[in-house]
């Protein structure tokens, strides 16, 4: 068992529950155990902490690391915005010793030290890790397998972006994510534009809601093109874009898609035979329910 | 020059206008050298390379009867000749003269506010150039023979032009080839701008006056196996490869009277196997057995042995002419030649690496050199462009320029500007508009580099043929999976607007880069690269043709992006530079090689294996067993003399005695 | 030259002079990015690769080749006051993009990390500020969410800060260290 201290976030476990729910129960099957980081806050979200003060941004995720550091575990999470501050931070703090003491007199406050000491990964990327778990460990889990169903792939930004400080190569025309959806014996679909924003990052779904629902529109055109079933990424923030956002589309623009938005571990969750229940996926503003008649 | 007298050096601080003079004290170091031990005169002036600071030199020499000479001025890559001249005409050895470099090692380096640390390094400088001095010692330099011969590594028309210029000079010229024929990437190219003359008519007849030249040696598919020796006395192996097609003369040398290939073709129409031609950029098809295109020269078929199956068929079309022999080997030749020029071409960059633009992801996004054979009359399509998805004619042609070039990201990328795509997808956007009367052109540019002679009017010209200049750098690009069109996006920098445009094809002006294998080629030659990947000039400006390897000249792209005008020319001045050690039949070689102290040998042999040059070996001499040095072979390194457990490798003007004073002249500090 | 008046508002706005003069720059400002961002943000050759890879571009009047070009001459004013400032997203496809190898992305952050400075910032995010203050979320729980956990067999709050309050108030001393509460209440309560 490979184990982590599983950073949460805030949308996932106060937004969409099943997402924490379907990731401690869809990596066990695939030997990685998640372990809670308790005291974790908010990563801080990147937009607003990182567009006011980066220097708050540092210290606040250097706290959060520093939780894992004294548990001696890497930080595994579920989203692709807590892996920008997170894995980001850490990255920077461990080459810039400048940034690094600047950031340690302030946690020297409340008796802290960054040491660098861990390393972050993002869930999707021990999946397809062979040497953590692998595309086929992922196909091994498999008990009901969701044939029939179209899904359209969204990798989100700071998953991948910057390319250069990154270590996931291709930007523009990645792969690897489709991989771990054929896994679950659904059809991944190319669609137009896939590596586009959703539209919420950088504090623009509260400064300018039509401008951001505008930008998650575009995808929504695209993957509807292609007649997708549903839409899956690995960040509960675009979730909640691409998922609240039809509804706010809806009332704004008139333009209805109903395309169920799924986390990859609740898609992961259901091809391991959990239900929808268990993956409270009555919480989800687009009803899920043809979907799941489809492909179940 | 007595040796046993006291040494009196001349110490001559050099400004520079201002490029020493604005960053430290001339005259500071000026006082401070006449306190040094041994110095009988220090002086300066505004520009010692020039007539009247040599005479200052000429002139100390004779009235302080000077025995060495230090200019504290520029690098010694720049002027050292200057003053060995200098100090040559006072009467001294010229191997009497020291320089300190206080202009690219100090004050260039130490421009701001350093003002007193830069003075006092140049002190430093010149104090241990003065201790060198004091020790130098009369050197006479050995004259060689040079072979009365040449060779040119690469057939393009860089190649082709210097090999014809040399010949006409009356020299014996090789001209290599990798490739089965010669022409490279000019005879690839439809139309050249901005004469528009069809590319392949102005080559061709240069091609056939190569291939005629008495004083020529053509070799194709032929390359550098191995360099030994130096200037005046290459052996140069070369790697034959086995063509399996013997040429008539060929042929003749072997009994087969008559025979040999004489391009008849029969041999491909039976061949079985198809592959794609690297010439029409694998648009088209060519068989195991083939020729590039149907001017190729020389006019010899060549098999291709990884791909031919050896059935036999061709062996027996060619019939009594027995010209194809497929258990031919590669075989190995060595020539002499006193000089050898390189002028091995370039490369597009793999443009895919560049992933936004979707190139071999996309069908109809293709490479400029691709469109060039698309274009060309003599090309895969006979001129009739088409777009590879559906084969229809473009109507709406988008072009990428600076596409991996001026690009500085790394991968596959260049940071330099590769000086010609400008230029010819000017001529693009032309030949469009020449082939399809309607159609919509877009240049997407960050600047436009027309600076050659009737370039600037030729962007005129193409402007008011209606092409639409698109000033931003396309970001990415999309296909429209359903009609394989693309949507090119990027910003028009100029209206501040982003665009998204549709056309039929996208043409990537892709950056070059040195050809494969041309790395390796030019350290069997001991050309450096610089920074870019380029191979190294001796000097950007005042010897852009040669290269730090004495003989060795560079002749267009492998030294650099250029256009055709620019590679003719180099390669006319690198033909001009290499034949006059040839004209001149001797040349001098730098005193700087290593002497083994016979009495101090053991002969323990460790030197001769360290050697990169083989310029040592071991010999039986009055019963003991000694190292014996090559001097032309030896390039001075030390490495031998670093080495040698008995101290018994003399390295001539760096002796060891040498560097011991200037290293204890620099511990020492101040005056002495 | 004497700055023009003509003391009548309309010709004034519409005879404003144009130019750009060396006044208008603040050198200090593009090295206050350089640090802030850590990028080479003074190398922008203005290419428009960044505006051409922007989702935001084709929607708004947001160029943020503009921004670097302001970057560039050190238009301070400029760049703080432009409402466009708050419109980048962060997705990064500029900084994958750009052939000078610059982050653009990391020049709008230290932008917008300079706005602050003079209290420019949008409401929304010193409302993240608060919350996170607060609780230690910017998205924190509620009632529904918690019934939902625990049908699912989670506890009712997450093992976070919700659950160990303890943890506040050092987050809290963090974001004091900076003042950003602080100043986060003031601005929001000036508005």
């Amino acid at each position: 068992m490979h184990e982590y201290a599983f950073f949460l976030g805030c949308i996932a476990p106060n937004r969409y529950p099943g997402c924490e729910a379907s990731a401690i129960k869809t990596s066990e099957k695939v030997g990685i155990k998640l372990l809670p980081l308790k005291g974790a806050s908010c990563c801080p979200a990147p937009g607003a902490f990182g567009s006011i003060d980066l220097n708050v941004w540092y210290a606040m995720a250097a706290r959060n690391l520093v939780l894992a550091e004294e548990m001696k575990k890497d930080i595994t999470l579920i989203c692709n915005g807590c892996y920008k501050s997170i894995w980001e931070v850490n990255h920077i703090l461990k080459h810039n010793d400048e940034l690094r003491d600047n950031v340690n007199e302030v946690l020297a406050e409340i008796d802290m030290q960054f040491k660098g000491s861990i390393d972050v990964w993002h869930l999707a990327e021990l999946y397809y890790d062979e040497k953590i778990c692998g595309v086929q460990k992922i196909k091994d889990s498999v008990t009901t397998p969701l044939t029939g169903a179209k899904i359209a792939p969204h990798y989100g930004c700071h998953l991948m972006k910057p390319q250069k400080e990154r270590h996931f190569g291709d930007t523009e025309n990645p792969m690897w994510f489709e991989e771990l959806i054929a896994a679950l014996g659904c059809e991944p679909v190319q669609y137009r534009n896939k590596m586009q924003c959703c539209g919420a990052g950088g504090g623009v779904r509260g400064y300018d809601i039509v401008h951001a629902l505008d930008i998650t529109n575009e995808k929504l055109i695209n993957v509807r093109e292609v007649g997708a079933d549903a839409i899956t990424e690995v960040c509960p923030f675009c979730q909640l874009q691409f998922d609240r956002g039809q509804i706010e589309i809806k009332e704004k623009f008139g333009d209805v898609y109903n395309i169920p938005v799924l986390h990859y571990n609740e898609l992961l969750g259901l091809a391991q035979g959990m239900s929808p229940q268990d993956l409270a996926l009555d919480l989800h503003a687009i009803d899920c329910t043809p979907f799941l008649q489809k492909v179940l | 020059m007595a040796e046993n007298t006291e040494p009196r050096i001349g110490v001559f601080l050099c400004h520079c206008g201002t490029n020493i003079a604005g960053s430290l004290s001339i005259d500071d170091v000026v006082n401070y050298a006449k306190t040094l031990p041994y110095v009988a005169v220090a002086d300066q002036y505004q520009y010692m390379c020039s007539t009247p600071g040599q005479k200052k030199i000429d002139d100390a020499i004779k009235e302080h009867n000077l025995t060495g000479v230090v200019v504290a001025a520029c690098s010694p890559r720049l002027h050292e000749p200057t003053f060995r001249t200098a100090t040559r005409e006072g009467g001294l050895n010229p191997f009497r003269f020291e320089m300190a470099n206080i202009r690219e090692q100090n004050s260039w380096v130490h421009m701001h506010g350093m003002w007193d640390e830069a003075t006092d390094k140049a002190k430093d400088q010149v104090r241990m150039a003065v201790a060198k001095a004091a020790k130098l010692e009369d050197l006479i330099p050995k004259s060689v023979p040079v072979e009365h011969a040449a060779m040119v590594v690469g057939a393009g028309v860089g190649g082709m032009q210097a090999a014809l210029d040399l010949a006409s000079a009356g020299i014996k010229t090789y001209l290599i080839e990798a490739t089965p024929t010669i022409g490279g990437r000019m005879s690839q190219l439809d139309k050249t701008f901005p004469t528009l003359d069809c590319s392949q008519c102005i080559l061709t007849p240069k091609m056939v006056d190569v291939g005629r030249h008495p004083n020529i040696e053509m070799m194709t598919y032929t390359e550098v196996e191995n360099v030994e020796g130096y200037i005046g006395n290459f052996d140069i192996t070369l790697r034959k490869k086995a063509r399996g097609v013997l040429t008539p003369t060929e042929a003749t040398a072997k009994g087969i009277v008559g025979g040999g290939c004489n391009g008849c073709g029969d041999c491909t129409d039976v061949c079985p196997v198809i592959k794609p031609n690297p010439f029409e950029m694998g648009m088209a098809p060519r068989k195991a057995i083939y020729i590039y295109h149907a001017q190729v020269m020389p006019l010899i078929y060549t098999v291709d042995f990884d791909s031919c199956v050896k059935c036999g068929l061709c062996v027996e079309a060619c019939g009594e002419k027995k010209a194809i022999d497929l258990e031919m080997q590669d075989e190995f030749i060595t020539v002499k030649v006193g000089t050898a020029i390189i002028a091995t071409g370039f490369d597009l960059i793999p443009i895919e690496g560049k992933k936004e633009w979707g190139y071999k992801r996309f069908d109809n996004v293709i490479s400029s050199l691709e469109f060039e054979r698309l274009i060309c009359a003599s090309g895969p399509t006979g001129g009739h462009l088409i777009r590879p998805s559906d084969g229809k004619t473009p109507q709406a042609v988008g072009y990428v320029l600076c596409a991996g070039s001026r690009d500085n990201t790394g991968g596959v990328a260049k940071p330099y500007c590769s000086r010609f795509c400008c230029m010819y997808s000017l001529k693009h956007a032309h030949q469009m508009y020449e082939k399809i009367p309607g159609c919509k052109v877009y240049l997407f540019y960050m600047d436009i580099r027309s600076f050659g002679k009737a370039y600037e009017e030729f962007y005129y010209r193409i402007q008011n043929e209606g092409a639409k200049f698109i000033r931003g750098r396309v970001a990415n690009v999309l296909e429209d999976p359903e009609t394989k069109n693309l949507h090119i996006f990027a910003e028009d920098t100029l209206l501040g607007r982003p665009v998204d445009i549709e056309v039929d094809m996208l043409v990537l002006a892709a950056a070059i880069e040195p050809k494969e294998g041309a790395n390796v080629l030019r350290k069997k030659f001991g050309v450096s690269a610089s920074q870019d990947g380029w191979m190294l000039e001796a000097h950007p400006k005042l010897n852009p043709c040669g290269t730090t390897t004495a003989g060795v000249f560079l002749a267009g792209v492998c030294q650099g992006p250029k256009d055709i005008p620019d590679t003719v020319a180099q390669a006319e001045g690198a033909a001009s530079a290499a034949s006059i050690p040839i004209h001149m039949g001797e040349v001098e070689l730098e005193p700087y090689f290593a002497i083994c102290m016979e009495d101090l040998c053991a002969g323990c042999g460790m030197c001769v294996n360290l050697c990169p040059y083989s310029a040592l070996a071991l010999i039986e001499k009055e019963g003991r067993t000694v190292m014996q040095v090559t001097e032309a072979k030896c390039k001075g390194c030390g490495t031998c003399g670093g080495f040698c457990p008995g101290g018994a490798i003399k390295m001539q003007h760096f002796t060891t005695p040498q560097i011991a004073a200037q290293i204890d002249a620099f511990f020492a500090g101040g005056v002495q | 030259m004497a700055a023009k008046s003509y003391n009548i508002s309309e010709l004034d706005n519409k005879l404003a002079d144009r130019r750009y003069h060396l006044a208008d720059s603040n050198p200090e400002f593009t090295q206050k990015i350089l640090k802030t961002s850590r990028t080479i943000a003074n190398m922008c050759y203005q290419c428009g690769t960044c505006t051409g890879s922007c989702p935001s571009a084709p929607r708004s009047s947001y160029r943020i080749r503009l921004f670097m070009r302001r970057c560039v001459l050190g238009l301070e004013n400029e760049s703080l006051t432009d409402p466009d400032l708050w419109l980048c997203t962060t997705c990064y496809s500029c900084t994958d993009r750009c052939p000078r190898d610059i982050a653009p992305t990391d020049v709008i952050m230290a932008m917008r990390n300079l706005a602050f400075k003079r209290d420019i910032i949008p409401k929304n995010f010193l409302q993240t500020v608060q919350l996170i203050y607060n609780s230690g979320h910017g998205v924190p729980n509620n009632d529904v969410n918690r019934a939902a956990r625990t049908k699912l067999g989670l506890p009712a709050d997450p093992p976070t800060t919700h659950t160990y309050a303890e943890f506040i108030p050092g987050i809290q001393k963090i974001i004091d260290h900076y003042e950003l509460k602080a100043n986060a209440d003031r601005i929001l309560k000036g508005d």
